[in-house]
């Protein structure tokens, strides 16, 4: 049974776009991605996740529970972090810390200590005199010091210095080892490459993808950089048909390969060339593939 | 693979600890400052208006728009001969009085939600494992604590300053707490529209400039009663015409009837704020 579940999960505000017919399915002790660029409804399906909005239409479960009407069984065992995070200015992390433990009825300042000196944060500073990393910092140890089995992060390390995403990336992949699930959304492909083991990509409110990143990778092809052995061969040999090229620059040309590499490998046979690399493409080049169909379908 | 989560965290509560000390720590400067404002303010009018009476009465009297003003802040006809009653009355219809109460109030009540929509805090706030009425219980328990506080101050400050009056001629403890009393009432239901219209706000500005403007009607609606007959024909619908602490000074009779309007104005727009409240969708960005 996914930890996450939505049915056609749609959320409008009036005459702007939210989410639409979003189904989801997030297993348990998973680190999910949920990736999309500014404004394809991320936030929104992160706010219906959390009980903050209600859909307009379809489910959406968490634990089995609905979002909305059990929102207080989901949270308590939920850790959620907004995106634009904004605490009291009047709290510090050691009040911080005693003030949602007493409302999680749970001591959190041993374990939130431990996670202040991993992040490296000073818990007797006051929000107000706190820098946006600090603050962020501050925000993920209330996430996470409960030890929620759920993790639900909107861009938890946008403002992050590269020592502290690191520490970051370390927590999450610890929690996910000791069975919590992780969903997040993040712009940092790299971050969600290295981290998860599967990724949903939204566009326009409308889910486009959401598999494991391997499934990912093998439905997209190769990537494939062939160097040829002179300028005069490269430029008179026309690309075959399963070879997207996607830069042809002099000795160099660049691209996706569409089927199977034997295939490629035979038309190179009889062919003068220097190097060949044949690679399962990165994250962001799937990201790119997939924001650029939809360009090119409107 | 038990997925429900653990009974600990189904129990129903009315109230949230962590909550009620969030919002104790959120209010204590503006109580504390409007308290004392309140316990000053009482201090000096206490200690002036019986000392100037005799004066002051005089003075007045012979004044037909100094009546009419009287009449209209106590909101009753004020007779020829003006009594202690009248001067016990004034400290506690005072315009300072008033706003200093009305503004606790309002300061307390368009905290939540609007206040936390505003400043982008709701997030936070309603990503804990709280219900939306957990939040509404728990920040009115402190608001009430809060007032309460404030006007204890207010009727300190009026007893330290009026300490140099003869026994005599002090008004009797027991009608000075009915007036309290009565004044809280009146905070309750100003405190029952705040919550409503905040409760329907993402901006705290406009939530406290509407109700700011509801409140001048009412005061300005009292006012005009004592000499305008068409808004003496709809005076019942202003707060004020259920706060008037001269009868109480000057009779002794306690306004069950009024406060039992007051408070049941208060209860009515507050659960109305709670179910809306409850209902909304929030939306920091």
């Amino acid at each position: 049974m996914p930890i996450i579940e939505t049915q056609s999960l749609s959320r409008s505000y009036g005459r702007r776009r939210g989410i639409e017919a979003v189904d989801l399915a997030v297993p348990e002790g998973a680190i999910f991605g949920f990736l999309g660029p500014n404004g394809a409804g991320k936030t929104t399906a992160i706010r219906v996740l959390v009980g903050l909005l209600r859909p307009s239409r379809g489910t959406a479960r968490i634990f089995g529970l609905d979002c909305w009407r059990d929102g207080r069984r989901v949270k308590a065992e939920i850790g959620y972090m907004p995106g634009d995070l904004r605490l009291y200015s009047w709290l510090d992390g050691a009040a911080a810390l005693s003030i949602f433990g007493r409302v999680r009825g749970r001591d959190l300042a041993s374990y939130g200590r431990e996670l202040a000196e991993r992040l490296g944060l000073d818990l007797r500073v006051k929000v107000r005199k706190m820098s946006r990393g600090m603050r962020q910092k501050l925000g993920l140890i209330l996430t996470l010091a409960h030890r929620p089995r759920l993790l639900v992060l909107d861009e938890p390390t946008v403002t992050l210095d590269p020592l502290a995403q690191l520490e970051v990336h370390r927590l999450l992949s610890e929690m996910a080892a000791a069975g919590h699930t992780v969903f997040f959304s993040s712009h940092t492909l790299s971050e969600v490459e290295q981290l998860c083991d599967r990724v949903a990509m939204i566009r326009e409110g409308r889910l486009v993808a959401n598999e494991s990143l391997e499934a990912l990778r093998s439905r997209a092809g190769h990537e494939v950089t062939i160097r040829w052995r002179d300028a005069d061969a490269a430029r008179a040999t026309e690309p075959p048909a399963f070879l997207r090229l996607a830069k042809r620059d002099g000795l160099v040309w660049s691209g996706m390969l569409d089927g199977p590499v034997e295939r490629l490998v035979r038309w190179l046979t009889d062919r003068a060339i220097d190097d060949l690399a044949i690679g399962r493409p990165d994250l962001e080049t799937l990201f790119q593939q997939y924001y650029a169909a939809g360009e090119e379908r409107r | 693979m038990c997925l429900t989560p653990s009974p600990r965290t189904l129990q129903f509560s009315w109230m949230n600890r962590g909550l009620i000390v969030k919002a104790a720590r959120e209010l204590w400067p503006a109580t504390l400052f409007c308290g004392a404002l309140l316990a000053a303010f009482e201090a000096l009018l206490a200690y002036v208006l019986p000392t100037l009476q005799g004066q002051f009465a005089e003075t007045m009297l012979q004044l037909r728009f100094m009546q009419t003003f009287l009449s209209a802040m106590l909101g009753t006809e004020v007779s020829n001969q003006l009594g202690p009653e009248t001067f016990f009355s004034l400290s506690w219809v005072h315009p300072v009085v008033l706003a200093t109460v009305w503004a606790h109030a309002l300061v307390c009540c368009t905290r939540v939600p609007a206040g936390e929509i505003d400043r982008g805090t709701a997030d936070v706030l309603l990503g804990l494992p709280v219900t939306r009425w957990e939040i509404v219980r728990s920040e009115t328990v402190v608001w009430l604590a809060a007032g309460l506080a404030m006007l204890v101050a207010g009727f300190v400050g009026n007893e330290l300053g009026g300490w140099n009056v003869p026994g005599g001629e002090r008004p009797r403890l027991g009608r000075m707490i009915v007036v309290v009393a009565n004044l809280f009432c009146v905070y309750v239901a100003v405190g029952g529209l705040a919550w409503l219209v905040s409760a329907a706000s993402d901006r705290r500005g406009p939530a406290i400039t509407v109700v700011f403007v509801i409140l001048l009607s009412s005061f300005l609606l009292n006012f005009l009663a004592q000499f305008w007959e068409p808004a003496e024909r709809v005076q019942f619908l202003g707060l004020l015409n259920y706060y008037r602490p001269l009868y109480v000074f000057r009779d002794g009779t306690v306004p069950w009837r009024d406060m039992g309007v007051l408070l049941a104005a208060g209860g009515v727009l507050w659960t109305a704020a709670g179910w809306v409240f409850a209902r909304r969708d929030v939306c920091t960005v």
